[in-house]
């Protein structure tokens, strides 16, 4: 009796899980993630991965405006900025703890978002990009202005600001914060899906395929383009908030274009439009970035007795670059677009009915009953 | 009261006036041709109608309400849908999809049968049109007739009550020709209160449909009538071959 239970429930899983590469690759990934802190992994690594969770919510986000709806936006540190630093504000002026103040600041990031998305839709293309690229470009301006020091603390930012976990050791901590951004990396990353694969999100995808079609089907355009952007802001002040209780410290540099630019080429990397593709891309960016260039490379050299000059940091720079550039070249759609397109040509040939995103297969389901 | 009224409308791009000055009605259960030669102001026109062009003057009534200056997206919802001259699918949606989108419309939505999914609604208007089995293949994979028929399928989805169809048969084969017009006169029978515009330049198909033709010349309006007045009236005949020596 309860084994029947059991099985079914395991089949029912298989069958929405197992049955759907880009699920199984997520399942695959968040099981290597979960095991990862206790392999005994270094503090610094955990740190790293911990950023790699703060950064795929950011690109993820992105990814739902830009890959879905097609609104490029290039300013997207903006939300990141204004989220970080809202959260910094109450606490410095209210002393509310994080839980209290993260929700607010990624309310006060999606406020933001429909305050700049009315001007800035109108706009649409390059345009667009270049006119969303002007707001933390005035933000930045704006923290590091002598008279407003008192308040945004200037080029230093405001800091010493209160960690996660505090009743914790450092290396307890560390997990626990590990653990925290993946299941908070976990939640979004699905909200955002099930946006974007829902009724509301096939709308979306009609704005970026082509705009006044969707016009001459009834769509308010405007209103779904704004509600992508929201939706959008609100994850992106969410990383914003994570990163600067991770970090301690919120400062200009979370403004600066560089900021902006992380969501692109991690989508980019992953696959854009698949939402799961930055996420996969935040890994594959951290992991060269962080362990291939500074640590296998550089130690390896250097067991060689090889000493890098100092310099080697922006050669790393332009290496990165390069290799950025032959993946995207390789894999114009994206690392994980291309491993799910391979995992879906296994399955095609197993059965060729049952492919393609839910809402078609939960359909097809229907008409055979 | 008319359905639709269309009064003194006129737009002018720059020098140019590409409608000028056209009234005509067009009433409830009505099938209306438009033609003209190549440029003419037929799509100008429908842009006119659909909202995606503000005119300069005149009036557009429907039901006695003014829609002059409404966005797109509106006046769909009021009830007069349209298609493309050149076919705009959503190219990387499924083509069951790019129905779903106009029944997320509010319209489409508030038409959607109780106890019925919006799956199960754009399905069915795919069965209309005849493109059951292309269902769930992503629009850019499929042929150019179907497209037509996905864009016809489309401007349904929000059952509008005035429905302009803007060169319906450009590019189809004579089978396809046949296939079409054969699903707009099932469509007609279907729901017999919707008034129906085609914009056509295949005048063969067209005088078969319609009962009442307006022919249009440099944006003003020349004649209108009958497909057998239309097709003795001097002046379009003049107007499409030139005149008689």
């Amino acid at each position: 009796m309860v084994l029947t239970y059991f099985r079914r429930a395991y089949s029912s899983f298989a069958a929405h899980v197992f049955d759907i590469p880009p699920r199984l690759m997520v399942l695959l990934f968040l099981m290597i993630l979960a095991v990862l802190p206790v392999t005994g992994l270094s503090s610094y690594y955990l740190r790293i991965l911990i950023s790699a969770n703060i950064l795929a919510i950011f690109a993820a986000s992105w990814d739902l405006l830009v890959g879905r709806t097609g609104q490029i936006s290039l300013g997207h540190s903006l939300f990141f900025g204004i989220g970080g630093y809202t959260t910094a504000l109450l606490f410095k002026y209210f002393g509310l703890p994080i839980w209290i103040t993260i929700p607010i600041a990624m309310l006060v990031g999606a406020l933001i978002s429909l305050l700049i998305g009315f001007p800035c839709l109108r706009v649409k293309g390059p345009y667009l990009a270049l006119v969303t690229m002007a707001f933390p470009l005035i933000l930045y301006n704006l923290v590091r202005w002598s008279p407003l020091i008192p308040i945004f603390g200037g080029e230093f930012g405001i800091r010493d600001l209160p960690a996660f976990f505090p009743e914790l050791v450092v290396r307890e901590q560390r997990i626990a914060i590990y653990y925290l951004t993946l299941l908070l990396l976990f939640a979004s990353s699905v909200i955002i899906y099930k946006i974007a694969n829902s009724k509301t999100g096939i709308v979306f995808v009609s704005i970026l395929d082509d705009e006044v079609a969707s016009k001459a089907c009834g769509i308010n355009v405007t209103r779904y383009k704004l509600t992508s952007l929201v939706i959008s802001g609100l994850f992106a002040s969410l990383a914003g908030c994570l990163q600067v209780h991770v970090l301690g410290v919120s400062n200009p540099p979370m403004f600066l274009l560089t900021m902006s630019f992380i969501p692109v080429i991690l989508t980019f990397l992953g696959g854009i439009g698949t939402i799961y593709g930055p996420i996969v891309g935040a890994y594959i960016y951290l992991v060269l970035d962080k362990y291939v260039l500074t640590d296998l490379l550089q130690n390896s050299l250097e067991s060689f007795g090889v000493v890098l000059p100092s310099e080697f940091d922006y050669a790393k720079l332009l290496i990165f670059a390069l290799i950025v550039l032959i993946l995207v070249i390789k894999w114009p759609r994206g690392i994980a677009r291309f491993t799910t397109d391979k995992l879906e040509n296994l399955e095609e040939a197993r059965d060729l009915d049952e492919r393609g995103p839910r809402i078609w297969k939960r359909y097809k389901k229907k008409e055979k009953n | 009261m008319h359905l639709l009224e269309i009064q003194n409308l006129t737009k002018r791009f720059g020098g140019l006036t590409a409608v000028d000055n056209i009234s005509f009605h067009v009433d409830e259960g009505e099938m209306v041709g438009i033609i003209g030669p190549n440029g003419a102001g037929k799509t100008t026109l429908f842009n006119l109608l659909s909202g995606f062009l503000k005119p300069d003057s005149g009036q557009l009534r429907l039901r006695g309400e003014n829609i002059v200056g409404l966005p797109p997206h509106k006046i769909v919802n009021k009830g007069i849908a349209r298609t493309f001259q050149v076919v705009r699918p959503f190219r990387h949606l499924p083509v069951i999809a790019n129905v779903m989108v106009a029944l997320k419309s509010p319209r489409g939505a508030q038409k959607i049968e109780w106890l019925k999914t919006t799956e199960r609604k754009a399905a069915d208007m795919l069965e209309d049109v005849g493109l059951s089995e292309l269902m769930l293949e992503p629009a850019e994979n499929v042929g150019h007739g179907d497209l037509k028929r996905l864009e016809m399928a489309k401007a349904l989805a929000t059952e509008p009550d005035i429905l302009l169809l803007d060169e319906p048969f450009g590019g189809l084969n004579p089978l396809e020709t046949d296939f079409l017009t054969k699903s707009i006169m099932r469509m007609h029978l279907d729901e017999p209160s919707r008034a129906t515009i085609i914009v056509e330049h295949k005048l063969y198909a067209l005088m078969k449909i319609v009962r009442r033709v307006i022919v249009i010349h440099q944006g003003a309006k020349i004649a209108e009538g009958t497909p057998e007045e239309i097709a003795k009236n001097e002046r379009v005949i003049e107007v499409y071959m030139g005149k008689g020596i």
